[in-house]
């Protein structure tokens, strides 16, 4: 016990605030000042106004639809690896024999690059490829197999190396879930339809929306296999490329800064919309009480 | 789905588990019991002993690996949870965090289809048997711990199940809410009038609670019987000691008289009841501390002489550590005034000394 008779008041800086210090200075020097940089050298065209770039991006015929392009296959991709990726999870959540192999080898195509998946889809969906080969050694499908080098390539590369983290994402919610709770709901008269329907999407819902905004972002950012395995001139010109081609074919950085900001914006507002929805759903612990 | 019925009957219900280096163990052996309407059944025994194995198979939690179990003329082990209609309370509540107080109360009713017209009086009355009146429209984690126990009740029994279970319900709760909660849960099981299946591991509580206990351990059942008769004349030696008989003696067998047994240690002359065959001359005598007396017994019989060697002050009585001669350490509930190192010479009536067979 201390008998000194100094105040207890609460020094007026933490200390252990200097721990925040690293991390501050990594944000500020590689994200927050490159981001104010590619901002402000956006509105500092070649040539025309402040909003030059802007403006030849919203009326330039091979620009502005990048963004539906790109949409047209992020939501999609987006969409599909959460659908699949919920059920398996769902079966997954409790141990068995073969939840760690299943795991494991839903999980290995996060550890190939996008390249490496990209040369691999080539050689297997291309129109020589095994897919195609063993489809008609078997007359199971006779006519052309086109699954490269256009929307369909770019889609499949996109749930292939999307789908393990949706995943793992998800898995890690459900496994959070006390599954206490859906064993009392059927003790209360739910078969497993209803404890899915009442118990544990209800409580994943959250957990959803924010997997469905980091698989979307990263998926809005295609761009190694929309030009591998896609079209990159026609339907999978992704608004990646076209700030590519505006740095590195034109060399009009301004540009291509511009683009990037329009790039962000999109998905800053579905990440936004996609959380708003967020707060209708319950938020909070994920047991059932005390214990 | 019943409703009503008149007796379950659980027959040889067991259960294996796949222990280490892939060794099977009966987690639950061969449990049979008839539990009749009306019955409060407590499963008592010490964590590891098959309770709650036992009510997760009559939930349908877990299946049966042997046996079959009955409600009337059904067999209900077959079904899943969800078609034998029991209301369960566990032991972490297991409330639906993301529902309010009436939906946590009213899910039984909605997924049996019940129209919102007829769910509503049933919850607002169950809501009052377990006074949460104005609580309703909370989230579980707004509540404190007892009243999310008595939402847990609430929620069983509104769908008036044949049967309720309930897994160890108050060892969450602090000393005097779960004294409270104990006669809570004692007037609803008479206010409903169906069967209560109580798993604890707190013998106080199955003393106050049950009908009849069923005592176990290792998966095995020692004794089903009343409270009193669980607490004054234990099977065995395991539910003795359970039962709080804290002096457990080794003594010789130098003769029987029917269940009439003279014993003899190094030290003690002791005349007890027999309630198991004893076997081999060895015997274990097992006897209450609160059932040693101070003083001499009737013409000097069943009498010990012993030194106190440790006191601890418990309010009402102490308890008190006395050694004999040769050793042998009795426990004693005594009142009045005692110092360390005194000599006393204490008795224990010959039907309180109960012998068991030696181990």
């Amino acid at each position: 016990m201390s008998t000194s008779s100094a105040p207890l008041t609460r020094p007026a800086f933490d200390r252990a605030l200097w721990l925040v210090m690293p991390a501050t200075a990594f944000m500020l020097l590689l994200f927050v000042y490159p981001f104010l940089y590619g901002l402000a050298l956006s509105f500092d065209p070649k040539e025309g106004d402040w909003l030059a770039n802007y403006k030849f991006f919203f009326t330039t015929d091979n620009q502005w639809p990048t963004i539906w392009t790109t949409l047209k296959l992020a939501l999609p991709a987006t969409l599909i690896n959460i659908g699949f990726a919920l059920p398996i999870a769902y079966k997954m959540r409790v141990k068995s024999r073969y939840q760690r192999w299943v795991t494991t080898i839903l999980v290995v195509p996060i550890t190939l690059g996008t390249v490496l998946i990209a040369e691999g889809m080539l050689t297997y969906f291309g129109p020589k490829g095994w897919l195609s080969q063993f489809l008609q050694l078997l007359h199971l499908y006779d006519g052309p197999i086109r699954l490269t080098h256009n929307y369909w390539g770019v889609l499949i590369s996109l749930v292939i190396s999307g789908f393990p983290f949706a995943f793992l994402l998800i898995l890690s919610y459900i496994t959070g879930i006390d599954p206490v709770l859906a064993r009392a709901a059927s003790t209360l008269g739910a078969g497993p339809k209803a404890q899915f329907r009442h118990i544990y999407l209800p409580l994943l819902a959250p957990g959803l929306a924010m997997c469905f905004c980091l698989a979307f972002v990263q998926a809005y950012s295609v761009f190694p296999s929309a030009v591998l395995l896609g079209s990159p001139a026609g339907p999978t010109r992704v608004i990646s490329i076209a700030a590519y081609e505006a740095a590195f074919e034109q060399y009009d950085y301004s540009l291509a800064s511009a683009i990037a900001m329009i790039m962000g914006f999109v998905q800053l507002i579905i990440v936004a919309a996609v959380l708003s929805l967020r707060n209708v759903f319950y938020r909070g612990p994920v047991s059932g009480g005390k214990g | 789905m019943k409703q009503d019925f008149s007796e379950l009957r659980l027959d040889r219900v067991t259960r294996r588990f796949a222990g280490a280096g892939g060794k099977a163990f009966n987690a639950l052996d061969e449990l049979s019991i008839t539990v009749k309407r009306g019955e409060f059944i407590c499963l008592l025994g010490p964590s590891g002993c098959g309770k709650s194995t036992a009510l997760n198979c009559i939930a349908g939690l877990m299946q049966l690996s042997g046996g079959s179990i009955w409600l009337d003329d059904t067999r209900i082990d077959t079904l899943p949870p969800e078609k034998r209609g029991f209301g369960m309370v566990f032991q972490n509540y297991a409330l639906f965090p993301h529902m309010t107080v009436a939906k946590n109360i009213d899910f039984g009713l909605r997924m049996r289809g019940m129209s919102a017209s007829d769910i509503a009086p049933r919850v607002a009355k169950a809501v009052k048997l377990v006074q949460l009146t104005g609580q309703e429209h909370k989230l579980p984690g707004q509540l404190s711990g007892g009243q999310q126990q008595r939402v847990a009740i609430a929620r069983a029994i509104v769908i008036e199940p044949p049967l309720i279970l309930m897994d160890e319900p108050l060892s969450n709760l602090d000393a005097k809410l779960r004294i409270e909660t104990r006669a809570e849960i004692r007037r609803i099981h008479h206010e409903l009038g169906r069967a209560t299946i109580y798993v604890t591991h707190d013998q106080d509580e199955a003393l106050s609670l049950a009908d009849r206990i069923v005592v176990m351990k290792d998966g095995v059942v020692q004794q089903i019987a009343p409270p009193p008769e669980v607490y004054g004349q234990p099977a065995n030696l395991h539910v003795a000691r359970f039962m709080g008989y804290r002096n457990v003696l080794a003594l010789d067998v130098q003769h029987e008289d029917g269940d009439r047994v003279a014993l003899e240690g190094p030290d003690i002359k002791l005349t007890g009841m027999r309630k198991q065959p004893l076997k081999g001359g060895k015997s274990a005598v097992a006897i209450r501390p609160e059932e040693i007396l101070l003083g001499e017994g009737p013409g000097g019989a069943n009498t010990i002489s012993a030194r106190v060697r440790n006191i601890e002050y418990n309010g009402r009585d102490s308890l008190l550590d006395v050694v004999t001669a040769s050793g042998t350490v009795l426990h004693v509930r005594a009142t009045g005034a005692m110092a360390l190192g005194d000599n006393v010479r204490v008795h224990v009536p010959v039907d309180r000394v109960l012998v068991y067979p030696g181990e």
